[in-house]
């Protein structure tokens, strides 16, 4: 059984179709990559994954259920802006996940923080950007999820702190799990991906292994989606 | 899971109205003293006093408002959506942690006036000219039926809050079914509720509007509120499940 199957996906907005009649099926135990430029139709994939919207049609299947409480149990999802209440310090942030997720686990959280030097006594409205995308990371990844959504985890922030991010993913997820990172910026993430879906204006380009793309095509998975997306 | 979202909606509403509570209070000790010992020296203290603990007490009302509508579409409709909305919780759940929350800090502020009331009748001085014994003696005298019309009221008034709260709740999820302005589709959708309850309560109060004439009578009066606390959770029951269906059939995160 997949992790997570989707048939005949669409959504629609008013005047713009965000998703075409996707159709895609993802195994446990692989990173993959949801790669497109801006506007393709990621977020909104990740978002419906999450049920923070509802198809216009077709269908999402995560662990056999569709998207809602027995999901959420489930899913760790990293949005691409930071979404946690800002007047909390790390530690009641950190009580604000045990209370809620039954996968987390809080001392691998806390040796996370720890080793970024993440003040736990500090509100998050006065962190910097970066150690704001930091905490909310640790957070995501010492959850024991069966599924990480991380929608543009690597945004808007430095080289090192990107590093530290992709080794953070790979380090931390359960290899039962799936890891889907959905970005643009290929380079900075080929190396940890197993598997790259292309979404190109709504719809699902290509779906192969990374391997199997460089064995074909003699390119990188970058130089490959420089030519899908060749404007 | 309805427990644990209240452990932080509670004192999440409460922030911004906790230091308003302690300036009402001072203002309220100022205004004791202005019209108290200090009532001889000038009536421009008594002015100014008055208007500085007039000011603080709509700015209570008017922040309890504005929080409860912003924690409500925040939260579940904006940006802090891609948190909250991805918890393992019912639609329900989150809609009535925030009604929960929003009552308790709306009751919470009428105490608080009460309060910021005997703060100004102990430092004017007059509250040592209540007899206490006096006092107990006019509750005694409250009969049966005389508490139970007070128990109504209280529970008349919270299930009417609790009915506004619902209403705007569901102007605001209509609201978010609009992709643009949804500030204006809103304010549409209150007015629309607004109808909806007025037309309503029309119809549903009829059959005891003779009442309304009697009101010095006290078992018309407790009828009426009985028939008031009906009315309230039909309409907040409606709204309710006008956010939840919303919430869990349309809900569109932009």
């Amino acid at each position: 059984m997949a992790r997570i199957e989707i048939n005949g996906l669409t959504k629609e907005f008013t005047g713009l179709t965000a998703l075409d009649s996707v159709d895609l099926s993802l195994e446990k135990g692989q990173i993959v990559g949801l790669l497109g430029p801006n506007g393709s139709g990621k977020t909104t994939l990740i978002k419906i994954l999450n049920g923070l919207l509802k198809p216009t049609a077709g269908t999402v299947l995560i662990n056999n259920m569709t998207p809602g409480i027995g999901t959420k149990k489930a899913v760790a999802f990293l949005p691409d802006r930071n979404a946690l209440p800002e007047y909390m310090t790390t530690d009641q942030l950190l009580e604000l996940y045990q209370d809620f997720f039954e996968d987390f686990n809080r001392e691998k959280a806390e040796a996370m923080i720890a080793d970024l030097g993440i003040s736990t006594s500090q509100q998050m409205k006065k962190m910097s950007k970066g150690t704001k995308e930091k905490l909310q990371l640790c957070l995501v990844m010492a959850r024991e999820a069966d599924v990480y959504l991380l929608d543009e985890p690597i945004g808007g922030v430095d080289p090192a702190t990107r590093d530290y991010i992709l080794r953070t993913i790979i380090s931390n997820y359960n290899e039962d799990a799936l890891v889907i990172i959905a970005t643009h910026l290929i380079s900075d993430v080929e190396s940890v991906l197993d598997d790259v879906v292309f979404i190109k204006e709504g719809r699902v380009v290509l779906h192969k292994p990374a391997e199997t793309i460089r064995e074909e095509t003699g390119e990188s998975v970058d130089q490959l989606f420089r030519e899908v997306f060749r404007c | 899971m309805l427990g644990k979202l209240l452990k932080y909606e509670i004192p999440a509403l409460g922030r911004s109205l906790m230091p308003l509570y302690i300036g009402w209070t001072a203002t309220a000790v100022l205004l004791g003293l202005a019209v108290g010992p200090l009532s001889s020296t000038s009536d421009f203290m008594v002015i100014v006093t008055g208007m500085m603990y007039s000011a603080v007490a709509t700015a209570v009302v008017v922040m309890a408002v504005v929080m409860i509508i912003q924690r409500y579409k925040n939260s579940l409709l904006g940006d802090q959506a891609y948190f909250y909305q991805v918890l393992p919780v019912s639609a329900a759940e989150h809609i009535a942690s925030k009604s929960i929350s929003a009552l308790v800090w709306i009751l919470l502020s009428g105490v608080a006036m009460l309060l910021t009331g005997l703060v100004i009748a102990l430092f004017s001085g007059e509250l040592l000219k209540i007899s206490l014994p006096e006092l107990f003696r006019a509750l005694a005298e409250l009969k049966l039926s005389g508490w139970l019309t007070v128990l109504l009221s209280i529970i008349a008034l919270a299930f009417s809050i609790t009915k506004s709260i619902l209403g705007i709740y569901a102007a605001i999820t209509i609201g978010h079914q609009v992709q643009k302005h949804t500030v204006l589709a809103s304010i549409g959708a209150y007015i629309g509720v607004l109808t909806f309850e007025t037309c309503a309560g029309r119809i549903l109060f009829a059959p005891i509007s003779r009442l309304w004439y009697r009101l010095d009578d006290l078992a018309s009066f407790n009828l009426i509120m009985v028939v008031a606390i009906l009315v309230s959770a039909a309409l907040g029951a409606v709204y309710f499940f006008i956010c939840r269906y919303l919430m869990e059939n349309k809900l569109n995160i932009s």
